[in-house]
């Protein structure tokens, strides 16, 4: 297990400037043990970022370190322990997902039967069985994306970039994909760092989720921090839209500041007054049923909806 | 528990702590595996096929002259070992031109080179690695004939310190060519990445050009004007061989030989093509990993 508190990854002021294209500016981010998810829309700098960390790009200013080194100066031991599985294609497709991973085993190090042992090993876990014998040019996309997964852990890194996993998979491999990159964080005791452009992904896996937006950075906090309580409440009557009016227009009549949102009405804190109870004497006096009366919280996608609004459109654009 | 594990998650993941090799052992790694596909080894059964046919075919005619040495107790090589390989260099050209992709324009068009750059060996020791194992697949290629020659030779009572110099001058000559060759198919290979497109391309530089240039030369000796023709022989890496050969006293003539100042020139373009060709790869190799 990766010790608790230990730095896994932490940028300075880390930019990278393409010509005038800006891909990330000034960037200051830790990353811890366990699950970070990285997010932003197509891009938002995501990519540039993990490829900086490798070592293979190099940063227009800036210093980052990954696992305690220096990207400028010690990128081979950076390589040696971290494993990196890229959003693209990236198989050749007349070798088998076996001999493959066993190959891409002895590229990070790993001697002739150590690389057989892990590959199999590695080929088990992501869920490659029989196919694993088979030329990867017939596989599907879900099973690219495992054999590409296994030659990211079949070295036993102590940290992994995933880009985009989930990329292009089907909503049950999706989950799978999912589970997998959970078990890796908590199971494996590999850190990893997963980006996704959807945020909802993240919100089930990550521990810490750092939000990229055209290559800066505008959030980075534990997942839980994100879906925190937003101090209003939501309530739902049992009908229609119809039931739902009528309460919502009694609740605004007894001061109680509230707006429609799908079949629920969200009330905002009023904190002069006995939310609660004028909530259940509203639905008494109606005669209406009440069926959900919980804590409203905030989402994922708020970060991006709090944003700038020039940062919003940039997100609309890429 | 009423929960379900799946059987395939049963053993839980280990941890590996074991060795790790250096850099040098994974190059080394990396070398053996390149120039065992460049002959098909450890690939497909069919693309052992081109390589081993090539193989055979440029190596046949050496088992045929050793066989008519022993028979009829010549006191010399019908043909010399320079000479073999100019001969033989259609045969040389195809493997080369057929096998670079395998080493160049694979990993390159399957991206697979970036699984490659995001572990411990640094991007130039890759592509010299990988140029490496060309270059040794072209040796292993041009010299195994020669080595059936000498050894034909030697059995027939051949006198040994003749062979052995005339072996020698060869090998030298082929360590020069080979690097060029490799360098320009390498480099052919890294940038046309369809397959096709780069063994037409190296067929064209290989095959096409040193064929204009002994026309080249042809015509300029008939003509008289020999610096013409010694000027062409730098435009290839077949002429060069020829020329240095001749010029080296190798047991090669060609029609214009270089001589004085023209073989330096001669090595010096062999050197910078072969210089040049190879820092182009590794360049190529790191602009694509950057993307």
């Amino acid at each position: 297990m990766t010790e608790d508190g230990e730095q896994v990854i932490a940028t300075t002021g880390l930019t990278k400037h393409y010509g005038q294209v800006h891909a990330l500016t000034d960037l200051d981010i830790e990353v811890g043990p366990g699950v970070t998810g990285l997010v932003g829309a197509n891009g938002a700098g995501k990519s540039t970022l993990i490829k900086i960390l490798l070592g293979l790009l190099e940063p227009t200013s800036g210093r980052a370190s990954v696992l305690g080194h220096d990207i400028a100066t010690a990128g081979e031991e950076i390589r040696r322990v971290v494993g990196y599985m890229p959003e693209h294609d990236c198989l050749p497709p007349d070798v088998s997902a076996s001999d493959f991973v066993v190959h891409m085993a002895r590229m990070s190090g790993l001697g002739a039967s150590a690389a057989r042992e892990r590959s199999a090993d590695v080929l088990r876990h992501v869920g490659l069985d029989e196919e694993r014998y088979r030329p990867m040019g017939g596989f599907s996309t879900g099973m690219k994306q495992r054999a590409k997964l296994a030659q990211a852990l079949v070295h036993d890194p102590r940290l992994v970039f995933l880009d985009e996993p989930t990329n292009g998979l089907d909503p049950a491999a999706r989950t799978d994909m999912l589970r997998l990159v959970r078990r890796i964080g908590a199971d494996f005791g590999i850190a990893v760092l997963v980006t996704s452009h959807l945020l909802g992904e993240l919100e089930q896996v990550s521990d810490h989720v750092v939000v990229l937006d055209a290559g800066h950075l505008l959030r980075s906090s534990a997942t839980g921090d994100f879906l925190e309580q937003t101090g209003s409440l939501l309530v739902e009557v049992v009908g229609g839209t119809t039931e739902r009016d009528r309460f919502g227009e009694a609740l605004a009549a007894a001061g109680l500041p509230c707006r429609p949102r799908g079949t629920a009405v969200v009330i905002d804190p009023a904190p002069q007054l006995p939310v609660h109870d004028l909530v259940r004497d509203t639905a008494a006096d109606l005669g209406l049923g009440l069926m959900r009366l919980q804590p409203d919280r905030h989402h994922l996608e708020d970060v991006f909806l709090q944003g700038p609004a020039s940062a919003q459109q940039e997100v609309a654009r890429g | 528990m009423a929960e379900r594990t799946g059987v395939i998650h049963d053993l839980g993941y280990r941890r590996y702590d074991g060795p790790r090799d250096g850099t040098a052992t994974i190059a080394r790694t990396l070398y053996v595996t390149g120039l065992r596909h460049a002959f098909g080894l450890g690939r497909s059964g069919k693309s052992k096929i081109l390589p081993f046919l090539l193989l055979g075919l440029c190596t046949l005619p050496a088992a045929i002259v050793v066989g008519v040495v022993t028979l009829i107790s010549l006191d010399e090589l019908p043909i010399g070992y320079a000479s073999y390989t100019t001969q033989t260099q259609l045969l040389v050209s195809l493997f080369a031109a057929a096998q670079a992709p395998v080493l160049f324009s694979r990993d390159l068009r399957h991206r697979s080179i970036v699984l490659y750059l995001a572990r411990p060996l640094p991007a130039p020791v890759f592509a010299l690695t990988r140029w490496l194992s060309l270059t040794s697949a072209l040796l292993v290629f041009t010299l195994l004939p020669q080595l059936v020659l000498y050894v034909g030779a030697l059995l027939a009572g051949l006198d040994v310190s003749d062979q052995t110099t005339a072996l020698l001058k060869a090998v030298a000559l082929l360590l020069l060519t080979t690097t060029v060759v490799a360098g320009i198919t390498g480099l052919i290979s890294s940038v046309s990445l369809r397959r096709g497109f780069a063994i037409v391309g190296s067929i064209v530089a290989l095959v096409v050009v040193p064929g204009v240039v002994t026309a080249v030369q042809a015509i300029a000796q008939a003509e008289g004007a020999d610096d013409v023709g010694v000027a062409a022989g730098l435009a290839s890496p077949w002429s060069l061989h020829s020329g240095l050969a001749d010029a080296w006293d190798a047991g090669v003539t060609v029609f214009t030989p270089p001589s004085g100042g023209w073989v330096v020139a001669y090595l010096a373009v062999a050197v910078l093509v072969a210089a040049v060709t190879t820092a182009a790869l590794v360049r190529r190799l790191m602009k694509v990993a950057s993307r």
